[in-house]
């Protein structure tokens, strides 16, 4: 309902209490989504004597980043974070091309048998053998222990094959057909004309796509049993926060930091919700750019066929 | 008369194929076969490292020898047989390609069939080679001094390679020879197979990474075990599907699982209006700033990976977490120091929080979005009859959102079976692991840290039929009674 219609129907008392309430109500549930994460952050710079007897709790005490310097003595972090961010890159840009590439192709009426192919594709969005079959699958094509195995399978995305079709079908046919006309075949077309117009939609499933990267654990942890260097950001924190012995056994040496920064980083308590923070803060930070295309990536999906 | 009004037409269909359509399937079926470790020609040792199909035989050193270590290491077979193996392999893995490119290019006109025709033959002939090459590695195997020791195998790979090399030489012959030999000026290929070729690599992609895993289920009729071959005499039939109602051990876990699945599923269903009431309360802010606020802020959580969710209930929750530290340095209670995670109690209603704090936000924008949609001319109607603000929203806003509401929750009935491990994973521990346990998080247990693949894949095999057929039982529902398809 629009402001303008709201404000010309009388209010009564009890729609103010009941304003209150909402106003109430939203306040404390965005504020359960937002103190943990500030919680973890007030945590990881305040002075960690403070944060080991537990008094760090809604404001932080002193000021250090001795923390995040000293990650980078923690043992295996560093593979993961390479291994991570080369997924992140490199597994969203083969995708973003795929998908641009195959929602491009599926528009094509012409193409021999295109409905059935495009169904195949569909389909796989609601059908998987399983888990186990999946894996063994796998294993048989020797993916185990292997980064290609976290590259390859995620090339074949079929939700954003489907928003890229979508999209390109919005694009008016007479563009594509006057480029024909000039002489330009079907990857020159795909190249100067489709491409540069789907930027949009594009940039939305590569957001997406980087974020899914990101956050990828299960494939680590299924695939990688041999390779702890493979294992992915999520994976290694995954270990960190199950590891109930002192963590800070895993800091090598002080190497470079002063005497007093490595006795201050000694909880594993203050390791876990550093590392943790380390995780999240990239999320936090493409945050800004992905909810621009929030309801687009949603509403277009409604659209489906 | 039709016809003789069009003669140029008529000749212009051309008769189907036959012999040209098997020389295509027989190129498809050995381009499957080349990742099929069954099928491996070059496992020519029952040493040799049975997962290793004849593509990884060619490309990789280390898996073909990862089970050789101790042969190679006490010199009963030298590198070099490996490397002629490798080589043999290679030169199939060439001939293999020749054909696929001929197969492809047998689908242009008939000057491009001729020239595509070709390749197959010049692979075939590959092909031989390396099947030479690698009987002669064969041979020089079961001539060494130490043959019983590394155990060499007549694969029946080599038979299913040859019988299929030389078919394919013949066909590819034959289509060669019959095909006309006044042809077109110029290679050219029609349109439509032009723009197929284009998408075969994202079809292969989809078929290796989301069908072949179908090819798995076989392991269902085995006894097998990670590292076994599957032979004739480990078939064991549908042994593991009657076990797993047979035995009453597995049986009593199953139920225990599925009750775990279908009541978090349920929870999950039950409170599916939440986003609903999310966005229309949302709608009633009167700040459009405050509005975007909370919608900002509390999407971000959906955001953030399960593992990630874990370490900030580890953060607020565990021993040293907010919660104790709060009430011991705050409100000063002294034995303030429960592990609020490591306890079994009231597990479902704090999977159904944890699921409502990460989702509750993002699942509203569909509704936020659908309340934006919705016509105000009928606020403005309404107005005009009297209407407050809760007939408002009684009568218009939900109404509206009610499509929407339909699909999600079909698609949530249809992926009852399906709540994914993730979540249940990072928060399970030996004292929840009885109410925690989800299906998904259940064949993960049994499958990948016990091992028990068949009876893992059998419970996986049920899972994808039902989820299947609840899917398309869903979608019946939809047509029926909106007209309209869900998937």
């Amino acid at each position: 309902m629009s402001k303008k219609i709201r404000n010309q129907i009388a209010r009564k008392p009890s729609d103010y209490i009941f304003d209150a309430c909402i106003y109430i109500f939203f306040g404390l549930f965005t504020l359960l989504c937002v103190f943990p994460f500030y919680y973890l952050f007030i945590n990881t710079i305040s002075d960690n004597d403070k944060v080991v007897s537990g008094l760090v709790n809604f404001y932080p005490i002193g000021f250090h980043i001795n923390n995040y310097i000293a990650l980078k003595d923690v043992a295996d972090l560093g593979s993961s974070v390479i291994v991570t961010v080369a997924r992140t890159i490199i597994g969203t840009a083969l995708m973003v091309i795929v998908s641009a590439w195959a929602g491009y192709l599926v528009t094509k009426q012409k193409m021999w048998r295109r409905s059935l192919w495009y169904r195949a594709l569909v389909i796989t969005m609601y059908f998987n053998a399983g888990l186990i079959p999946w894996y063994m699958n796998m294993l048989m094509l020797g993916l185990t222990d292997n980064f290609l195995a976290y590259i390859l399978p995620g090339m074949i995305a079929p939700y954003n094959i489907i928003l890229v079709k979508t999209y390109i079908e919005s694009i008016p046919a007479s563009l594509e057909e006057s480029a024909v006309i000039d002489g330009a075949n079907t990857p020159t077309v795909f190249r100067k004309i489709i491409l540069p117009l789907s930027v949009p939609i594009l940039a939305t499933i590569a957001i997406f796509g980087a974020v899914g990267n990101w956050n990828s654990f299960q494939d680590s942890l299924l695939l990688m049993s041999n390779r702890p260097d493979m294992y992915t950001l999520q994976h290694r924190l995954y270990v960190y926060l199950n590891q109930s012995s002192n963590l800070s056994a895993l800091v090598s040496g002080s190497g470079g930091l002063s005497t007093q920064a490595a006795q201050n980083m000694l909880s594993s308590k203050v390791i876990k919700y550093t590392v943790s923070m380390v995780t999240i803060i990239p999320i936090l930070l493409v945050y800004p750019f992905m909810q621009r295309y929030f309801v687009k990536g949603i509403m277009l999906g409604a659209v489906k066929g | 008369m039709q016809a003789t009004a069009f003669p140029t037409k008529k000749a212009a269909v051309q008769k189907p194929n036959h012999l040209l359509r098997l020389n295509r399937l027989l190129i498809l079926f050995l381009g499957l076969m080349v990742f099929l470790p069954q099928f491996n020609p070059g496992r020519i040792s029952m040493k040799i490292n049975e997962n290793a199909s004849l593509f990884t035989t060619a490309i990789s050193y280390d898996t073909l020898t990862n089970t050789m270590g101790r042969p190679l290491r006490m010199g009963w077979v030298l590198p070099e047989h490996f490397h002629l193996l490798m080589g043999g392999a290679a030169v199939i893995l060439v001939g293999v390609l020749l054909c696929a490119v001929g197969g492809c290019m047998s689908l242009g006109n008939n000057r491009m069939k001729r020239c595509a025709m070709l390749l197959p033959l010049a692979g075939s002939v590959a092909m031989a080679g390396g099947l030479v090459m690698i009987n002669h590695v064969y041979n020089i195997f079961i001539n060494l001094e130490k043959a019983d020791k590394i155990e060499p195998n007549f694969p029946n790979g080599i038979y299913v390679y040859a019988v299929v090399t030389a078919l394919l030489f013949i066909t590819a012959l034959i289509v060669w020879l019959r095909l006309p030999r006044q042809v077109e000026e110029k290679m050219e290929m029609e349109e439509k197979y032009r723009l197929f070729l284009m998408f075969l690599p994202v079809l292969l992609l989809a078929f290796v990474f989301c069908y072949l895993p179908i090819y798995g289920w076989r392991f269902a009729f085995f006894d097998y075990k990670i590292g076994d071959a599957l032979t004739a005499e480990n078939f064991v039939g549908m042994k593991w599907f009657t076990y797993l109602f047979e035995n009453a051990a597995t049986r009593n876990d199953l139920l225990r699982v599925l009750r775990n699945t279908l009541i978090m599923s349920g929870l999950g269903i039950a409170t599916s209006w939440f986003p609903i009431a999310f966005a229309v309360l949302l709608a009633e802010v009167r700040s459009t700033k405050f509005q975007r606020l909370v919608q900002t802020l509390t999407t971000i959580p959906n955001f953030i990976s399960w593992v990630l969710v874990y370490a900030i209930a580890f953060a607020i929750f565990s021993t040293d977490g907010f919660i104790n530290s709060f009430l011991r340095n705050v409100m000063n209670i002294a034995g303030a120091n429960t592990d609020y995670l490591a306890n079994a109690d009231g597990t479902w209603i704090k999977m159904l929080a944890w699921g409502t704090w990460k989702g509750l936000g993002w699942s509203a924008i569909v509704y936020i979005a659908g309340i934006a949609g919705i016509d105000q001319q009928l606020y403005e109607a309404a107005k005009v009859d009297g209407a407050n603000r809760y007939q408002c929203i009684w009568h218009i806003t939900i109404p509206g959102l009610v499509p929407t509401y339909c699909v999600m929750l079909l698609m949530s009935i249809a992926g009852i079976l399906s709540n994914g491990m993730d979540q249940y994973l990072v928060f399970e521990n030996a004292l929840n692991k009885d109410v925690i346990e989800v299906l998904d998080l259940y064949v993960y247990n049994i499958g990948i840290k016990q091992g028990l693949i068949p009876i893992s894949t059998v419970v996986g095999v049920f899972k994808s039929v039902i989820g299947v057929t609840l899917l398309f039982g869903a979608n019946g529902i939809s047509k029926a009674i909106r007209g309209e398809s869900i998937i």
